[in-house]
């Protein structure tokens, strides 16, 4: 009370001083984000460099398309990081949903009948995604209800997944029939998902798209506050009226969501279901987000460093592969870049404390030294 | 349940005998259909009881076949097969082999796992007195296995690559998809290839990529390699799936049809993809007809102690697929001939 009168503030100020606030901790993430940014641009300086292929309109486009499958499904898995668990079952997510998806074109045989049923086209998709769904929600359910460790339950469906993938393909790529028949309303899979509008593929526009709403639900919406507050301090975030159960369900939908759009948008793309698709997606989507700046321990992330983490890995394989680096040599330098930038993170991040450990250590001996003054005045 | 037990003390001691006579003569008819084993006459060996079926990847179309005709072939003659599958990984073999050792299987078919990983697991079944047959690929230690059966890769690519070549014109450039460094067959079909090729001055090559046997990895290492070199006019695939995955690439970029893909393995997808001129040729490995040969041989050596056959390694030629006869290749059985 006493401060209040000794340095009456203009009625403005709270709201000031709040705003300094957030642009520090905006300063800090760009700082965060920055290095995934600056990895990027390295990367891509020393490929320009060596090859002359490399920064081609034609290749820029290649690689997004590369980068997008694993930007989205990296989206998802941002939500879970965020929440301080992990998904390993996405990459199965991608190769059940596209073989449902195949079997659906495949047509459904109705037990007990001689009656084959052909789902048109977008009941397929919508049907498939929702499969992907419905897997993230068991996986949801199991960790937020029976409280079981994210990573054993997704791992658990991880081999779940990709062996009722295999159950549905039964060995069998299903290819030919991806193309529809007129008769059965089910064509026009492969020109509307393996599309260019406006030059760029559809995965790549689709990978915008989701960035922009999961940026807007992260940081504009009570969900993306929960969800990060879930993350910093699950208890505390329980304790002030977060419902943390539900936030915890809806990540691992969501992120099955995404799974699932990748495996209807690579399907287009392979034109095939095959029953290794999506195999080492969860591994790949773990190292963008954390390249990308977030912590796996929860609450630090961003959709923009996700992204930018998927096309530092996706401008790294490309470019290895134009400049001729040997294929062995390829996973090396992959695993490296991706260990540096998590330390450089670490690294950083300890910097970062000290720097707020030292002012918080300077503004508590200058209140002090304000308290001492004061009580000798009055 | 109790004649399954039987049958198993029965299987033992005949497997036994048998191998302590060797050359009993087949004297039981393997004719009588899943015909309980408890009821045949302990002899020199008979036919009947479980055998286990090994092999690399039951998702694949090409093991499937194989995985298929194994099953199909032993309940015809009378057994009860197993299958299970080991995905390339050496150590998972070891396991599934010493389970099946104490399953006490009558035999083992095996796909193996790497031609100098699997002389260790393969001795396994040697020493606990169970006959194995290997299919598909070899070890590279004879006397162990009762026999080999395998597709003749070094013959199938010199095929592939013959005829690939002369679509080519001889000249040109192209790249290379390479398969799962891990399999030997990726480096005997790569040597094939290059046997014949290395023939032809003007054939150069750009790029070389590894993209494991696998589709996906096959189309983003195409799309790659093309950003690199956008007049690329060939490409030589280890397997089919992966040369599927460049013709996604070449197809999305425009340029399949100046560029000359070539697969490996006569899988459905890649002759069709053959039929309509999207790939030069495929090379049909006889896995069915191989898998037959193997399967006739393991029983006949459950029954006599002997396969039959003069040589433990017996070679099965390739055949190449074009468009001339691409259209009577069914799921791996090239029907007329």
């Amino acid at each position: 009370m006493s401060t209040t009168t000794t340095t009456p503030a203009p009625p403005g100020a709270p709201a000031a001083e709040e705003k300094s606030g957030r642009s520090r901790f905006n300063m800090n993430t760009a700082l965060v984000e920055g290095r995934a940014l600056i990895a990027l641009i390295i990367i891509i300086a020393i490929f320009a460099i060596l090859s002359d292929n490399y920064l081609t309109a034609g290749n820029l486009t290649t690689i997004t398309k590369q980068v997008a499958f694993n930007a989205i499904v990296a989206l998802g898995m941002l939500l879970v990081i965020l929440n301080g668990g992990i998904d390993l079952s996405v990459g199965s997510i991608v190769g059940f949903t596209a073989a449902v998806a195949g079997n659906l074109f495949r047509g459904v045989h109705v037990p007990g009948t001689d009656v084959t049923m052909f789902p048109s086209l977008w009941v397929i998709i919508v049907l498939s995604l929702a499969v992907g769904m419905l897997v993230g929600w068991i996986n949801g359910l199991l960790i937020a209800r029976l409280n079981l460790a994210p990573f054993i339950v997704t791992l658990g469906m991880l081999y779940v997944a990709r062996g009722l993938t295999e159950v549905l393909l039964n060995g069998q790529n299903i290819t030919n029939e991806l193309f529809g028949q007129p008769g059965l309303n089910n064509t026009g899979f492969f020109t509307i998902f393996a599309s260019k509008p406006l030059g760029l593929p559809l995965a790549a526009w689709v990978m915008i798209i989701l960035a922009i709403i999961f940026s807007i639900v992260l940081n504009r919406t009570p969900f993306g506050r929960w969800l990060y507050a879930t993350g910093s301090n699950e208890r505390a975030a329980q304790l002030s009226g977060v419902p943390v159960t539900s936030v915890k369900t809806w990540i691992y939908v969501l992120s099955g969501l995404c799974a699932a759009i990748v495996g209807i948008l690579q399907m287009a793309n392979i034109s095939s279901a095959t029953a290794d698709l999506g195999t080492f997606y969860e591994l790949n989507a773990i190292a963008a987000v954390v390249i990308g700046g977030a912590a796996l321990s929860g609450g630090r992330g961003t959709v923009r460093g996700t992204i930018i983490g998927a096309f530092v890995i996706g401008f790294l394989a490309n470019g290895l592969v134009i400049v001729g680096v040997s294929p062995f040599w390829q996973k090396v330098i992959t695993g490296a870049v991706i260990i540096l930038a998590v330390a450089v993170d670490q690294i950083q991040q300890i910097a970062q404390r000290r720097r707020s450990a030292a002012r918080a250590v300077a503004a508590a001996k200058a209140a002090a030294s304000r308290r001492e003054m004061a009580g000798s005045r009055s | 349940m109790i004649t399954r037990i039987a049958a198993r003390s029965l299987l033992a001691g005949a497997v036994l005998i048998s191998l302590a006579a060797c050359g009993g003569g087949g004297s039981s008819s393997a004719g009588g259909q899943a015909a309980p084993s408890g009821a045949a006459s302990g002899g020199a060996g008979t036919a009947g009881g479980p055998i286990a079926v090994i092999t690399v990847d039951p998702s694949n179309p090409y093991w499937k076949a194989e995985i298929d005709t194994a099953q199909a072939e032993f309940k015809k003659l009378g057994y009860e097969p197993t299958t299970s599958a080991h995905k390339n990984d050496p150590d998972t073999q070891n396991q599934l082999i010493e389970t099946a050792i104490n399953d006490k299987v009558k035999g083992v078919l095996l796909d193996p796992a790497g031609a100098d990983e699997s002389v260790a697991a393969v001795q396994k079944l040697v020493d606990a007195k169970i006959p194995v047959v290997l299919i598909n690929a070899e070890i590279s230690k004879t006397g162990l296995a009762k026999a080999q059966v395998v597709s003749n890769n070094a013959q199938g690519a010199t095929l592939g690559a013959e005829e690939w070549a002369k679509a080519m014109n001889y000249k040109g450039t192209f790249v290379e998809l390479f398969g799962k460094p891990s399999d030997n067959n990726a480096q005997v079909r790569s040597d094939g290839y290059h046997q014949v090729i290395s023939q032809y001055p003007d054939l150069k090559q750009v790029g070389k990529e590894i993209a494991n046997w696998d589709r996906q990895t096959g189309q983003d290492k195409m799309e790659s390699l093309l950003s690199k070199n956008p007049d690329v006019q060939g490409v030589i695939a280890g397997n089919d799936e992966m040369a599927l995955g460049a013709i996604n690439a070449l197809k999305d970029k425009g340029k399949l049809k100046n560029v000359k893909v070539l697969g490996f393995d006569g899988n459905p997808d890649a002759v069709n993809a053959v039929k309509n001129g999207q790939m030069v040729a495929t090379v049909l490995q006889p896995i069915v007809e191989g898998t037959k040969k193997a399967a006739g041989q393991l029983d006949s050596v459950i029954r006599t102690g002997q396969t039959g056959v003069a040589d433990e390694k017996q070679a099965l030629d390739c055949t190449l697929i074009t468009k001339d006869n691409a259209d009577q290749v069914n799921n791996f059985v090239l029907s007329g001939g």
